[in-house]
């Protein structure tokens, strides 16, 4: 037996546990999961995108939101129509009386939400595979901010397959055991998950204006060059902002008011419903790319009860009709008295070993900590 | 089945995609972790090599079908952070001795004994070896690359693979020949070394 036949030998019944191998999987999708909402909409977005906001256009537009950020750029084009205007307005009153009881403590505020959306990928040569896919957690913030707040991530779940025959491929990308594993327990002060600050993890609440007509531009100052339009992208981030159940409310009473003064912000459907609510859409088409952006209020109480995405136009290369719904969330804010024990700051990231506050997979910081 | 490169290129818009490459590789890359650095370390660097993969899908040429190459360099880099626990790893060779070799190849090589001399002599010239020498070694023996795949983990030419496993080879035999003194045969290997690269 020759040295490197020996050497081959050595190396036999060495073989990873079936735990370290799922362990690296959970790492493994952990990573993918961080980036694979966001590229998803990208990519859906941008395929019905016809022209984004050129650079040229985009540092005029700068240009312009500074000179005028103390006059005020919102509102000055026009803003949404009266009728819009009044239940965003009643809205925002209601974003202060209604949903804002006071935190006694050790109570925590629970947002439970989920969202809805419709997504695509494709396999070499073969067709576009259109599915619709399923996000939900729960989030616990504690009456402290400054205290640990709790969030249970359900994995990603394939609702329905909507293009014919694609059944195969999404079962691939989104093997139905990823799917049906535990949800991902996460717990840090200030919300600070997966190494991220407060500020980047939820939004720098703190240095968004108060005053809608500051806060709207603010908002175009900061998403400029993103997104389909100035106005879409703005609606976005409010709808975005408000998803997410933890601004404070005055700021959600000002981020409603801020959307009132976005052109072309109409009531698009009196009797949307939405995760068996109904209430009233507020929203503006994007004709950039066939999507209306939607802000969906109880009427009457004129809470929030969520956000949907509606193709106003048939999509191409999948099974949405003009009128069908693209995206919804829906969102559920309470006050409850104990959240979930457990958790950590990285969540999966942190079963698979990591130093808290570093994210696995980067050089420095492997899925077993340091070592 | 596709090739590892569809699956990199379909991970652009699909990121759940990569996942398969994880299923066809992951115990492969652990194989050739373990041998290195032992099974605790090779735990890491299996899941490590998939994350850091991910990451730079981008950057992996899809005109190469097979993806292990490029998985195995990547691996071989993030040992490289780990050369003290791989020189543990070779002493922990020794200790094994003939604990470490599959019966059939005791049998094969004459006696336990036998055995016993060739792996603590393999262990220590792979100690001793220089680290590029040893890492196309092992990409060759353990990771099973041939000569190319061995050239794409490294990025280094296949001429310049074909003479470091020359060397090791060589070293190799020429320790295990002399197995009962294998610290003085890696030095015998050095100089063969010294006298290739002149």
């Amino acid at each position: 037996m020759d040295e490197i036949t020996l050497l081959r030998r050595l190396r036999e019944d060495r073989n990873p546990t079936d735990e370290s191998v799922t362990r690296g999987r959970a790492a493994l999708f952990n990573k993918i999961n961080e980036v694979a909402p966001k590229e998803r909409v990208t990519t859906a977005r941008r395929r019905f995108t016809l022209a984004g906001l050129g650079a040229a256009g985009a540092f005029a537009i700068v240009g312009v939101l500074v000179a005028t950020n103390v006059l005020g750029f919102g509102g000055w084009r026009g803003g949404a129509d009266a009728a819009a205007a009044a239940i965003l307005e009643r809205a925002a009153i209601a974003a202060f009386t209604f949903d804002d009881v006071p935190l006694a403590a050790g109570q925590y505020l629970h947002v439970s939400s989920q969202t809805v959306h419709v997504t695509d990928g494709q396999e070499q040569n073969g067709p576009v595979i259109a599915f619709r896919i399923k996000e939900s957690s729960e989030l616990y913030v504690p009456e402290d901010r400054a205290d640990d707040w709790v969030w249970v991530r359900d994995p990603i779940s394939v609702i329905d397959v909507l293009s014919p025959g694609g059944e195969d491929m999404v079962e691939r990308s989104f093997p139905s055991s990823e799917q049906a594993r535990d949800p991902e327990l996460l717990r840090a002060p200030f919300g600070a998950f997966y190494g991220n600050t407060a500020e980047s993890q939820w939004g720098d609440f703190a240095s968004m204006p108060r005053d809608p007509y500051r806060l709207l531009n603010h908002i175009y100052l900061t998403t400029i060059g993103a997104g389909s339009s100035p106005d879409g992208e703005a609606l976005v981030v409010i709808a975005d902002t408000l998803r997410q159940g933890t601004a404070p409310a005055d700021l959600r009473a000002a981020l409603l008011r801020a959307a009132a003064m976005i052109p072309g912000v109409t009531i698009t459907d009196d009797q949307a419903t939405l995760d068996g609510q109904t209430g009233t859409a507020i929203g503006r088409v994007e004709s950039e790319n066939g999507l209306r952006q939607e802000i969906i209020i109880d009427p009457t109480s004129g809470r929030l009860i969520g956000e949907r995405e509606v193709a106003v136009v048939a999509i191409p290369e999948s099974s949405i009709a003009a009128g069908d719904v693209w995206r919804w969330s829906s969102v559920h804010t309470s006050i409850v008295d104990a959240a979930p024990a457990g958790g950590t700051p990285n969540g999966a990231s942190d079963l698979a070993g990591c130093v808290p506050g570093e994210r696995t997979g980067e050089m420095y910081c492997p899925p077993g900590g340091k070592k | 089945m596709s090739e590892d490169s569809d699956i990199i290129r379909r991970s652009g818009a699909t990121p759940a995609a990569f996942a398969e490459l994880y299923d066809r590789y992951a115990r492969a890359v652990f194989r050739y972790a373990a041998g290195r650095v032992g099974n605790g370390y090779a735990d890491d660097i299996m899941s490590e090599t998939f994350l850091v993969a991910f990451e730079r899908r981008e950057s992996f040429d899809i005109t190469i079908g097979d993806a292990r190459p490029w998985l195995f360099g990547i691996a071989t880099t993030l040992m490289r952070k780990h050369s003290r626990v791989e020189a543990k790893a070779w002493q922990g060779l020794v200790a094994d001795g003939a604990a470490a070799v599959p019966d059939d190849a005791i049998e094969a090589i004459g006696s336990r004994i036998d055995a016993e001399v060739a792996v603590k002599a393999i262990a220590a010239a792979l100690r001793k070896m220089p680290t590029r020498d040893r890492d196309a070694l092992l990409l060759y023996a353990w990771a099973d690359l041939d000569y190319e795949g061995v050239a794409q983990a490294l990025r280094i030419p296949v001429g310049t693979v074909r003479s470091r496993l020359n060397r090791a080879r060589r070293t190799l035999r020429a320790a295990s020949h002399r197995g009962s003194t294998p610290d003085q045969e890696v030095e015998h290997g050095r100089n063969n070394v010294a006298a290739e690269t002149a």
